[in-house]
């Protein structure tokens, strides 16, 4: 399905659901997602995602699309799971009890098999061009205004730069905070002998003689430096939810290294308002020791993030969370001689689950060996589009960029319909 | 009487000269092979590959029986002394027993030794029992004759990769991913010492894992000595940049004794394989990053390998016949071969000229 350019941009204002069902959707001639009551409605919807990116390219023939057996599957067997019919591999024996609130879609070819063309692929949905990505897309339209947080938040422990935070042109605000693991941004605390008093009269000056600079530049050139104030002013104000210890009974649960602990963090920053954070778990770029290292990598993944989804799921939280796991590309079926998988975006998996998703699903299929998709093949941009349906928005509509109309998801993708709630 | 050809009569083709190692036979599976075990009797070499299947060569003959029982790859491989009975053990935590003089071996006995991968296989020295270990974090010693667990021995914290007897068959050494040792007392069922060899292990911080673990074990056979072969020195894992080492450690005082490596520089990789030699020397079989290998001669006294020989192919096992002239190595192109450590024969000298 391609997008309508005919129709009424307020159409698009909605996801289908809430279109469909007359939540206003009767308006007409209020484009501005950003700016509309409606865009607000689903702001006080409080819908957010959350991102797990396995880094370096999880190989899918040992996490979600395993072949046993067969000529490229590898010394590790399939499991059953929740979900009757489907299994996965034996790798990722807590996700496979929780399957019935996860999807996966086995049959992405991205055509890409480069770290960073990847990486920008599945962020921002499009192969080419200074477009934003899923997480700034939902700062932007998730975050509500009285956010205490900035809309889009990575935990991180290292590397993967991102131009403006991945926020093209939607503006710094939007843009990826990149926390070095549980540790807070540095600088949080007033500087010594600066109260608060004294803090509010200073933050007051610097506004005076940004609007004098305004008056005789371009607006765009101030909103970087009053986000990041913005974002700071936040963050010190809620210093005390990086500083707080983390209960006995949640270490033991998600584990003392440090992905559990980031699974910990995220699950704090998503209960304070945050519309997209991202935890991202390195090493899995495995051209050696596959699968010594998957069985490592993949250990250390699957109990803490299951953690994460149950508490998210304890707290009525999954229903407006949209969680999504996910590489750059899959890895090569076939096994190279040190015992290595190598980059592979012709036919691999990802898994999501949460707000807007049919759970307990399987999309499209590759071949017997794993080498090619044999069916329902999607790319980046379908995802894409995916996503931004589940959690209500309509990704066929355009941003409103002050006389500039860009489309939100690439007009030459649709998303998977059949994977929406 | 003169002979013909001087120079041909003095060629001593029994005389063990691992400086004129040579291939002398070749074993062909259509899948890269994982490891290998040659039976006491040197009748057979068992290898494992990247399939379920195990493959049972007759060294006489070259025949070839394939064996299908596993559910997941054979990851070690052990036979009793008289060469009858085979152990595999698999990345499914399954150990195999076989009658290897059946026509179409089928398991005998499935031993579910491990929950995760059985990493290693070794029988006892009086053929009693059996010694394996796995990502369970165990050690556990089975009684051959009813399969039964006999020890199960914990402590280690990471997965274990290779096992061991001393040769008077009193205790076990173990060593798992991060270089940690273990010895355990066979009499008492308890842990005796441990031993670091963090040395074989390094923690790769680009990719925030561990690489490490031991890839063969073995001890010398006069007990004073054992060897483990791996990885130090990690650099890059993920793409396989860490040198290949060999460590050997002291019995008595479980300190380590030497580390033998690569004369070259260049050569990225694994150590996986080690063999004591009767002559006083110990052979090593490495996999470099690039696909080839390696085979290491040294003696235990000399600060570098008396002798290299480079192989067109990853070795991933390696063993010693029994007429301690003849090496087998399983290769990651599929193939077995058989070297042998000694001057050609005249009809092979001949031969590898011809074609040459």
């Amino acid at each position: 399905m391609r997008r309508n350019q005919g129709c009424n941009p307020l159409e698009h204002l909605m996801a289908r659901r809430q279109f469909l069902a007359g939540t206003a959707a009767g308006a007409v001639g209020m484009g501005v997602l950003g700016t509309h009551a409606q865009a607000d409605q689903l702001k006080r919807e409080d819908k957010r995602i959350l991102q797990v990116f396995l880094q370096g390219g999880v190989s899918q023939l040992e996490s979600w699309d395993p072949k046993p057996g067969t000529v490229h599957g590898g010394p590790f067997q399939a499991i059953p799971t929740s979900v009757p019919g489907i299994h996965i591999s034996e790798l990722l024996p807590h996700i496979a009890q929780r399957m019935h609130h996860l999807s996966i879609v086995r049959s992405i070819n991205i055509k890409i098999n480069d770290h960073e063309q990847g990486r920008q692929f599945m962020e921002k949905g499009r192969r080419v061009g200074d477009f934003p990505y899923v997480g700034a897309v939902a700062s932007k339209y998730l975050t509500p205004a009285d956010s205490e947080l900035p809309g889009y938040i990575h935990v991180s422990s290292r590397g993967l730069t991102d131009v403006a935070g991945g926020a093209a042109f939607l503006g710094a605000k939007h843009g990826q905070l990149k926390l070095e693991g549980i540790q807070p941004p540095g600088n949080l605390a007033a500087p010594v002998g600066i109260d608060a008093l004294a803090d509010a009269s200073r933050d007051q000056l610097r506004l005076q003689f940004n609007q004098r600079f305004v008056q005789r530049r371009s607006k765009a050139l101030t909103e970087a430096y009053d986000a990041s104030y913005q974002q700071a002013a936040k963050l010190m104000s809620r210093k005390a939810m990086f500083e707080g210890q983390a209960s006995q009974q949640d270490l033991d649960r998600y584990g003392t290294h440090d992905f559990g602990r980031y699974c910990l963090l995220a699950r704090t920053l998503l209960e304070n308002g945050a519309a997209c954070v991202k935890v991202t778990h390195h090493g899995y770029d495995s051209h050696a020791e596959n699968f010594n290292f998957h069985l490592e990598q993949l250990g250390e993944f699957d109990k803490p993030f299951c953690m994460l989804l149950d508490d998210l799921k304890a707290r009525g939280m999954l229903e407006s969370t949209l969680v999504v796991i996910y590489s750059e590309f899959g890895r090569t079926p076939t096994v190279n001689v040190r015992y290595g998988r190598d980059h592979w975006g012709t036919a691999w998996s990802i898994a999501l689950g949460g707000c807007g998703i049919q759970p307990g699903g399987v999309i499209g299929k590759t071949n017997d060996t794993g080498t090619a998709v044999a069916d329902r093949e999607v790319d980046a941009g379908h995802l894409f589009h995916t996503y931004l349906q589940a959690v209500g928005l309509d990704s066929t509509a355009n941003h409103d960029l002050q006389g500039r109309s860009i489309p939100i998801g690439d007009p030459a993708a649709q998303p998977i319909k059949e994977l929406l709630a | 009487m003169t002979p013909e050809n001087p120079a041909q009569a003095a060629v001593d083709v029994n005389a063990i000269d691992p400086t004129q190692t040579h291939q002398v036979a070749e074993f062909k599976h259509e899948i890269a092979l994982t490891t290998l075990r040659v039976d006491p009797t040197d009748r057979f070499a068992a290898a494992g590959a990247e399939d379920l299947d195990v493959q049972l060569w007759d060294l006489a003959s070259g025949a070839r029986r394939t064996l299908s029982g596993h559910k997941s790859w054979v990851r070690s491989i052990d036979f009793s002394a008289d060469g009858n009975r085979m152990f595999t053990a698999c990345w499914g935590g399954v150990v195999n027993v076989w009658d290897t003089s059946q026509a179409k071996p089928e398991p005998l006995q499935t031993i579910r030794a491990h929950q995760g991968s059985a990493r290693f296989v070794r029988v006892s020295p009086d053929g009693q029992h059996l010694a394996t270990c796995g990502n369970d974090l165990l050690v556990r010693v089975w009684n051959l004759a009813d399969g039964k667990l006999v020890h199960e021995f914990s402590g280690h914290t990471r997965h274990v990769y290779g096992v061991d007897f001393h040769p008077q068959g009193k205790h076990l050494v173990s060593q798992d991913l991060l270089g940690g040792i273990n010895v355990w007392d066979l009499e008492s069922g308890t842990h005796q010492q441990s031993i670091d060899a963090s040395v074989m292990t390094g923690y790769d911080n680009k990719f925030a894992a561990d690489m490490g673990g031991a890839r063969d074990m073995q001890f010398k056979p006069d007990g004073s000595q054992w060897a483990s072969a791996g990885i130090t020195k990690v650099t890059n894992s993920f793409a396989g940049v860490q040198d290949p080492i060999i460590v050997l450690f002291d019995w008595e005082t479980g300190q380590e004794v030497k580390q033998l490596k690569s004369a070259d520089d260049n050569v990225k990789g694994i150590a996986w394989g080690v063999r004591y030699h009767p002559d006083d020397f110990i052979i090593g079989a490495i996999a470099d990053k690039s696909g080839k290998g390696e085979l290491w001669f040294y003696k235990p006294d000399e600060e570098k390998a008396f002798h290299t020989m480079k192989l067109s192919s990853a070795a991933r096992g390696l063993d010693l016949l029994s007429d301690n002239r003849r090496l087998a190595v399983a290769h990651a192109d599929g193939h077995l071969r058989l070297y042998r450590m000694t001057a050609p024969s005249p009809a092979q000298a001949t031969a590898t000229e011809t074609s040459g």
